[in-house]
C-alpha cells in the first residue's frame, strides 16, 4: 500500500468517526422542575423528559436539514409532528432547507398533569438558524428563542406534541 | 476376466453397504428392534413411539391386557388438543426395577419436547416373556368419559369496544387497568438472582399484566432487565392475585443494590369462565424421588381446557413469597373430570415453606 | 483600449450601485401581529422583481413578487400560531423581518378525566385537565375561563370554574360514597366536552361465607359481597375459597355472580374453610363432612 492510499484511508476513517460522533451528539438540555405543579416530577421522569426533548431537537434539526419528515416519527406526535411535516413538505417543494446549530436549552417545567399524561415546558434556547434556497443563504439568525412545549408520554418515551415559539413576554 | 470384474464390483458394493449400515447405527437399531430382553422390548416400544409408528408400537404390546389401539394412541399421543398433542418424544431412559425369568418391571422416563419446554413422564411398565420375545403389558388407559349433559354458562364476560388509538388527542378513551405489585422478594439461587412476589388486579375490569424488573448497581445504572414471561398468570380478573417470578441467570446478589419493578397492564376482553378448582393439594415425592406439590384440577365449566398451567406460590411463616413453581399439564381438562397435576419444589423451599397457593392458567383452542 | 476598460469599470460600478440601491430598497412591513387564520398583507418597498419567502412553524412559502407592491397572505397560509419570518430577496441581497401569529379565540377543548374507574369515598382521586385551543388547534395562551360542570351519582350538579394558564386548566375531585357513573363536562363557552367515569365499589368489607349441604358435597356461599359503604362489588370480581381437610388443601377462584360467590366442594372429615377477595380476608368456617 502506498503512502498516499494509506493517508486517504486514514482520512476517510477520521471523517467517518467524526460523522458518527456528530450523529450521536445531542443538544444540551437542562431541566428546572422546582415548584412544578400540580404533580411533582419523579426523578426518572425528569431524566427521560430531558433526554427525549434533546433527542427531539436533534431529530428536528436533521429533518429540516434533509427535508425528511420520517426523522420526526420517533420523537414527535400530534400537532407538532403535523406542523413540522407540512413545513418540510413545503420546503422540499420550494427547494428550501434549514440548518440549525443548537447551542443548548434551559427548560423550565411549568405544568405536570395529576395523571402524568402531559407536561408543559418553557424552553429558553440558544439557536442559530440558517435558511438556504438551493445553495443560497437567504436568512441567518443567531439569537435566543423561547418555546412553549407540550410533551406527552408514549409506550417507552416522552413525545413532543406541541412546540410553539412563545411571545418574548412569556415568563 | 469378463465375469470377474462385475463380480468384484458387486461384492465391493455389498461390503460398502454393510459398512455404512453399521456406521449409521444399524446394529444398535437391530438390537433395539429385537426385543430379546425386557429392556430391549421397552426401548423398542419407545423407539416406535418416537417415530410415531403406532402400528408397530401397538404390535409390541402384550395382548393379554386387552388394550384397544385407539385408546393406546390417545394415552400416549394425547387428545382433545392437549399439550401432548403438540409434543414429540425427544428421548427416553429405561432401567429395571425388578425382573425374573418371565416377567419384569421396567421404569421408563420419557422426555417430551413441547412448545412450552420439556415435559417428563415417568412410568413403570410390566414386561412379559412371550416365547423368544418380551412384550410390554401396557396398562389399560382409564380415559375419562364425560357424560352427555347440558350446562348453562352464565359467567361474566368483558368486551372492549371503541378504544381506538386513532382518535384525536383528548377524545374519550378508557384507562388501562390498575394493577399493583403487592410483594417483591429478591433472592440468590445457585446460578441466578430471582425476583418474585405477587401482583393484584385492583381494578374492576380484566387486565393483561406483564411484570418486568431491572437490577440496579450502586451507581444506579442497570445490570440487566428481564420479564416474567410465563411465570405469571397474565390475564387477571378483578381482584385476582397472581405470583410472578423473574430469573436473572448468571448474576450474584452482591452485585445488586436495588430492584426497579414495573407492572404494565392492558385492557383486554376476557371471560370469567371456566372456573377450575384445585383439589387435594399435598406435598409428596414423585417416582424419581423429587419433592412435588400435587393435586387434581377440576374443570367446573362445560368447556374443555386444552392446555393448563399450574403456578404454585410458596410462603414462609411470615407470609413472604419464597418460591414460585410452574408446570404444564399435558392432558386436556375435560368438563367435570379431575385431572392430576404436579409441580417440582426445590428441597430448600420444602424445609422453609409454611403455606402455598395454586393458581391455574388456562388456554382454550378457539374453533375456526 | 484604456478608454474601453474605463467605460467597462464605470458600468460595473453603476450596476453595483443600482443593485445595492434595489437591495437597500427591498424592505418589508408586516402588521405587528396577526391572528391565526386571518388574511393580511405585507407591504414591500423597492423596485424590480424579488423572491418572497414566508417561513412559519407549519409552512415554508416561496413566490416571486414585484417589489413595491403588497404581498397578500391568504388566511389558510397562517393557521399555525408562532413566529414567522418574512424574507425578500432581490438580485444580491435579502432582507427579513419577523412577526407573531397569535391564537384566535377559544374554540376547542381537549379534556382528560382520569381514572376511568375510581373507588367510592376516596378524596382527591379524580383529576381533570383541559387544554384550550382555537379553531386551528393553536393553544390559547391568554387566560380563558373553563367551567368544569360536575354531575355526581347522587346529589345536585355543581361546577368549578378555573382560568386557563398558557392554555391549561385543571380540577381535582373526590369520589362520592355511591357507585355509578360520574359525568364531568369542560365548558369554554364556545365548546364543551363531556366525560363519564365509573365510581365503583372499594375493597370488600365484612366478607362472610356460610356452608349448606349440596348434592355432591358442601355448598360454600358468601353473603352479598359489598364494600364498607354498602356498594355491591361488581360481578366478575374474583373470590377465593380455600378448604383444608383430610384430603389436603383445595382452592377455587370463582367470580361473583349476582352479588355472591359460591362453589360446591366435597368434604372429607373436618374441614376448615376460608374466603378472600383480593387482599381482604373473610371469616373462617369449620365444617364436618363425610368420614
Amino acid at each position: 500500500m502506498t503512502l498516499r492510499s494509506r493517508f486517504l484511508g486514514t482520512s476517510l476513517l477520521v471523517i467517518v468517526i467524526a460523522l458518527a460522533a456528530r450523529a450521536q451528539s445531542l443538544p444540551q438540555v437542562s431541566l428546572n422542575a422546582d415548584n412544578l405543579s400540580p404533580r411533582p416530577i419523579e426523578q426518572l421522569t425528569g431524566t427521560n423528559i430531558t433526554r427525549n426533548y434533546s433527542m427531539a431537537w436533534h431529530a428536528m434539526a436533521l429533518a429540516l436539514e434533509q427535508n425528511r419528515p420520517d426523522l420526526l416519527n420517533d420523537q414527535f406526535t400530534g400537532f407538532a409532528k403535523d406542523h413540522l411535516s407540512q413545513r418540510i413538505a413545503d420546503q422540499r417543494r420550494n427547494g428550501l432547507r434549514v440548518q440549525i446549530i443548537d447551542k443548548g436549552h434551559h427548560v423550565k417545567a411549568l405544568f405536570y398533569s395529576l395523571d402524568g399524561g402531559a407536561m408543559q415546558l418553557l424552553d429558553d434556547a440558544q439557536i442559530e438558524v440558517q435558511v438556504f434556497d438551493g445553495s443560497r443563504l437567504i436568512y441567518s439568525d443567531d439569537a435566543p428563542h423561547r418555546y412553549l412545549v407540550l410533551m406527552t408520554p408514549g409506550a417507552d418515551r416522552w413525545y413532543v406534541r406541541d412546540l410553539e415559539r412563545a411571545p418574548d413576554k412569556e415568563r | 476376466m469378463k465375469r470377474l470384474l462385475p463380480l468384484v464390483l458387486t461384492v465391493t458394493t455389498l461390503i460398502l453397504l454393510a459398512v455404512s449400515w453399521v456406521q449409521a447405527g444399524g446394529l444398535k437399531r437391530h438390537a433395539i428392534f429385537s426385543a430379546a430382553t425386557p429392556e430391549e422390548a421397552v426401548q423398542a416400544l419407545m423407539a416406535d413411539i418416537q417415530a410415531r409408528n403406532w402400528d408397530r408400537a401397538f404390535a409390541r404390546l402384550d395382548p393379554s391386557n386387552d388394550v384397544e389401539k385407539a385408546a393406546f394412541i390417545r394415552d400416549i399421543a394425547g387428545t382433545d388438543g392437549s399439550l401432548r398433542t403438540y409434543g414429540s418424544l425427544q428421548s427416553f431412559d429405561v432401567w429395571p426395577q425388578h425382573a425374573d425369568q418371565n416377567q419384569a418391571v421396567m421404569r421408563v422416563r420419557m422426555r417430551w419436547s413441547t412448545a412450552v419446554g420439556p415435559l417428563d413422564d415417568v412410568r413403570d411398565l410390566t414386561v412379559r416373556r412371550d416365547g423368544a420375545l418380551w412384550r410390554v403389558v401396557w396398562p389399560k388407559p382409564n380415559l375419562p368419559k364425560v357424560p352427555p349433559q347440558v350446562m348453562a354458562v352464565n359467567y361474566l364476560r368483558w368486551d372492549v369496544i371503541g378504544n381506538e388509538t386513532s382518535q384525536p388527542w383528548g377524545a374519550q378513551s378508557v384507562d388501562s387497568p390498575q394493577v399493583r405489585i403487592t410483594s417483591m422478594n429478591a433472592v440468590e439461587r445457585p446460578d441466578r438472582v430471582v425476583v418474585m412476589g405477587e401482583v393484584e388486579n385492583e381494578d374492576t375490569v380484566p387486565a393483561y399484566v406483564n411484570v418486568n424488573a431491572t437490577l440496579l448497581k450502586p451507581d444506579g445504572s442497570a445490570i440487566d432487565q428481564e420479564g416474567s414471561f410465563d411465570l405469571i398468570s397474565h390475564t387477571l380478573l378483578p381482584k385476582q392475585v397472581s405470583p410472578y417470578r423473574i430469573d436473572f441467570p448468571g448474576i450474584r446478589i452482591s452485585q445488586v443494590k436495588s430492584v426497579r419493578m414495573d407492572a404494565r397492564a392492558l385492557l383486554v376482553p376476557a371471560s370469567a369462565d371456566p372456573v377450575i378448582a384445585v383439589a387435594d393439594q399435598a406435598m409428596s415425592k414423585d417416582a424419581l424421588g423429587r419433592n412435588v406439590l400435587k393435586g387434581d384440577l377440576l374443570d367446573q365449566s362445560g368447556e374443555t381446557v386444552n392446555i393448563s398451567q399450574v403456578l404454585a406460590t410458596f410462603y414462609d411463616s411470615s407470609g413472604k413469597v419464597i418460591w414460585v413453581s410452574n408446570g404444564y399439564v399435558d392432558q386436556a381438562l375435560l368438563p367435570q373430570i379431575a385431572t392430576p397435576f404436579s409441580v417440582d419444589v426445590p428441597d430448600d423451599v420444602v424445609t422453609r415453606m409454611k403455606n402455598y397457593h395454586v393458581l391455574v392458567n388456562h388456554y382454550i383452542r378457539t374453533s375456526s | 483600449m484604456v478608454r474601453g476598460l474605463c467605460i467597462y469599470f464605470v458600468g460595473l460600478l453603476g450596476m453595483g450601485a443600482l443593485a445595492s440601491q434595489s437591495a437597500d430598497a427591498a424592505a418589508l412591513h408586516p402588521p405587528p401581529s396577526v391572528q391565526a387564520g386571518q388574511a393580511f398583507v405585507i407591504q414591500t418597498e423597492g423596485s424590480g422583481e424579488g423572491t418572497f419567502y414566508l417561513l412559519g412553524p407549519g409552512s415554508a412559502m416561496k413566490r416571486t413578487v414585484q417589489l413595491g407592491s403588497d404581498v397578500s397572505i391568504a388566511a389558510d397560509e397562517v393557521t399555525t400560531a408562532g413566529r414567522y419570518q418574512a424574507i425578500i430577496c432581490a438580485a444580491n441581497d435579502c432582507t427579513h423581518t419577523a412577526f407573531d401569529v397569535v391564537s384566535g379565540p377559544p374554540a376547542r377543548v381537549s379534556f382528560f378525566l382520569h381514572p376511568s374507574r375510581v373507588p367510592v369515598s376516596t378524596p382527591n382521586v379524580i383529576d381533570g385537565t383541559a387544554f384550550v385551543f382555537d379553531r386551528y388547534y393553536n393553544p390559547v395562551l391568554h387566560p380563558a375561563k373553563v367551567d368544569f360542570q360536575i354531575a355526581p351519582v347522587s346529589g345536585a350538579p355543581f361546577s368549578r370554574v378555573d382560568e386557563s394558564e398558557r392554555g391549561v386548566a385543571w380540577v381535582r375531585l373526590g369520589s362520592s360514597g355511591k357507585e355509578g357513573p360520574l359525568r364531568v363536562t369542560a365548558d369554554i363557552g364556545s365548546a364543551k366536552e363531556p366525560r363519564v367515569i365509573q365510581q365503583v365499589a372499594a375493597e370488600a368489607c365484612h366478607l362472610r361465607v356460610k356452608a349448606t349441604p349440596g348434592k355432591r358435597g358442601v355448598v360454600f356461599e358468601t353473603d352479598p359481597v359489598r364494600d364498607c359503604s354498602g356498594n355491591p362489588l361488581p360481578d366478575g370480581t374474583i373470590v377465593s375459597f380455600t378448604k383444608v381437610d383430610a384430603s389436603g388443601m383445595t382452592t377455587v377462584d370463582t367470580p361473583i355472580k349476582k352479588g355472591i360467590a359460591l362453589t360446591e366442594l366435597p368434604v372429607k372429615g373436618n374441614a376448615r374453610v376460608t374466603v378472600a377477595c383480593g387482599v381482604v380476608l373473610g371469616n373462617e368456617l369449620s365444617v364436618a363432612g363425610n368420614r
